[in-house]
């Protein structure tokens, strides 16, 4: 490992894990007790459309998938909200049409990308010190809007019709939390692929959500459970030669194996009080 | 003279064209304590929203505290029915009660809120947390608590704001038999500081705990009375009692035997025994 930590491309990988783990907590927290997985794998595959597009135009990747996916991601927000009983298939439908458009994209342009693989199961042995910063800006973004609409996305999250009933804006915090699950969507696409994303954004949360007494202590937790498997299947991956994406996510999926055999906090230990 | 709690004009809803809701009047003075039964389906969580503001009526006049609904925010308390809520989110009692602090808006996060801001919604949670008797599970669990005490704790966050009316809908679900005559108990002396209008189709809470009774079957009749009468009970149910006494329904819907105990109609076949040969569930409610 020490060793590893000598080539600036692995410690590039590592900040790029901790980065990702920060915000998978925060807004996996987020996406799991709202019930927004679906809505999110839909995100997810959708980005792809921008992954094809940049592509396409000749931009940097990295700017144009999250405008991409926000504009995606706001769409599905807005379906859900108004074709409620047929949210999810409208949603199916974005998924699919999103990778297509991707695939379409990159076939027509010229001088076929094996990047594109890169973009289905993560690059993360290749992260430009360009894009980490670009990932530090969205992470340090997406906290401060966390942070200062905490109370309402908390009050939402827990009891979405009582929200309502206190005139709390709930239309624009579910619309505010679609395009953060965006954002995120497009910096863990870099760490483990789009392919693995969801695994990230549900295991951590789903494993700290049992054990945490507040949903602060959730995002916290969860973010220290993805910052271990980033950190264990990195290395795993390099000693055993292993594709990086997918070593992290079999870490956390035998974390979360793990932790149902575990068992659960004791009642009475109340760990963080308060919201 | 204080405002009525609430009150309704020849209110209308509809829900993909067919009204859901029709010709609703209402007028309930400040200080009763309103059960609203009636079959499923038949409008009752319609007409809480409608009274919330969560909805908008197709027409007709409506007034809560005296002001348009969704005007009165803080100085109603809800509670939506149970199932709304996640059994494992994790959150402390005290931090759901805090939630019902939470401001329309955009409510600021408690960094800038102040110390003292933040001190004195503790001390409203805790008072609110001791009124419904749950002081010392404040730092608890919400999901280790039972049932019963997790309503109460609910209860508590509708409260905590200092409400002036109480709503309530189907807060007796998920309550087993004894802790639910407790609950009961405790929204009688709530009723003491403020109006309550609770949506039940537990029709056995009702009975003799509540200062009148509203029967919603896309109409509404209001009943000034506490009892559970058959006349009352039938039209909740939506059963016409001239066709016959609703033992069919009782055997098969959730409604207790008991009921049938106050039943004195002379025209009916009186007292339970002497269903029993058409009781095919047994006499089980």
């Amino acid at each position: 490992m020490i060793e590893a930590l000598s080539y600036d491309f692995f410690r590039n990988a590592l900040m790029a894990g901790l980065l990702a783990s920060i915000i998978c907590g925060v807004i996996g927290t987020l996406v799991v007790v709202n019930r927004l997985v679906f809505l999110a794998g839909g995100v997810a595959h959708a980005s792809y459309g921008g992954v094809g597009l940049a592509f396409f135009l000749g931009l940097p990747v990295l700017p144009v998938t999250a405008g991409f996916s926000t504009l995606a991601a706001l769409g599905m927000a807005w379906v859900t909200l108004s074709a409620r009983e047929r949210a999810d298939t409208v949603i199916g439908v974005l998924w699919a049409a999103g990778m297509a458009l991707g695939i379409i994209l990159l076939d027509l342009t010229p001088g076929y990308n094996s990047d594109l693989m890169s973009y289905l199961f993560g690059s993360i042995l290749a992260v430009p010190d360009s894009d980490l910063w670009i990932m530090a800006g969205l992470c340090c973004a997406v906290l401060a809007l966390v942070a200062l609409f905490s109370r309402g996305l908390l009050v939402m999250s827990f009891d979405v019709e009582f929200a309502r009933s206190r005139g709390v804006p709930v239309r624009f915090l579910h619309f505010l939390l679609m395009g953060m699950t965006a954002l995120c969507v497009v910096m863990v696409i870099r760490v483990v692929g789009l392919i693995l994303v969801m695994a990230l954004l549900t295991i951590p949360p789903f494993m700290a959500e049992r054990r945490a007494g507040s949903l602060a202590g959730m995002m916290f937790l969860a973010g220290c459970l993805s910052a271990v498997f980033c950190v264990a299947g990195l290395y795993l991956s390099y000693t055993l030669d292993l594709t990086s994406g997918a070593t992290i996510i079999g870490v956390a999926c035998v974390g979360f194996v793990l932790s149902l055999a575990l068992p659960r906090r004791r009642p009475a230990a109340g760990s963080g009080g308060g919201a | 003279m204080r405002n009525p709690a609430i009150e309704i004009k020849d209110l209308w809803f509809a829900y993909n064209g067919e009204r859901v809701l029709d010709a609703v009047d209402l007028l309930l003075p400040a200080g009763e304590f309103l059960a609203v039964i009636g079959p499923n389906g038949g409008g009752k969580s319609t007409l809480l929203k409608l009274l919330l503001g969560l909805e908008r009526p197709g027409g007709g006049f409506a007034r809560v505290l005296g002001r348009e609904p969704g005007q009165a925010g803080g100085h109603i308390g809800y509670l939506p029915q149970f199932t709304q809520v996640s059994a494992s989110f994790p959150i402390s009692v005290l931090g759901a009660v805090l939630l019902g602090l939470v401001r329309p808006g955009f409510d600021l996060p408690g960094l800038f809120r102040g110390g003292g801001a933040r001190r004195a919604e503790r001390e409203a949670a805790m008072t609110a947390l001791s009124r419904v008797g749950l002081a010392d599970l404040a730092q608890r669990r919400l999901s280790d608590l039972s049932g019963g005490q997790r309503q109460r704790a609910l209860i508590a966050r509708a409260i905590v704001s200092g409400p002036e009316l109480l709503l309530l809908d189907e807060p007796t679900a998920s309550i087993d038999g004894r802790s639910r005559q407790e609950f009961m108990a405790l929204l009688a002396r709530l009723n003491r500081d403020m109006t309550i209008v609770m949506v039940s189709h537990d029709m056995s809470t009702v009975d003799g705990c509540v200062t009148s009774i509203a029967c919603v079957n896309r109409t509404l009749h209001h009943h000034a009375e506490s009892r559970l009468t058959p006349e009352i009970f039938a039209e909740a149910v939506g059963a016409d009692l001239k066709t016959g006494c609703p033992v069919e329904l009782l055997a098969h819907g959730p409604v207790p035997h008991r009921v049938l105990l106050s039943h004195d109609d002379p025209n009916c076949c009186g007292g339970r025994h002497a269903h029993a040969p058409e009781d095919r569930n047994g006499g089980r409610p």
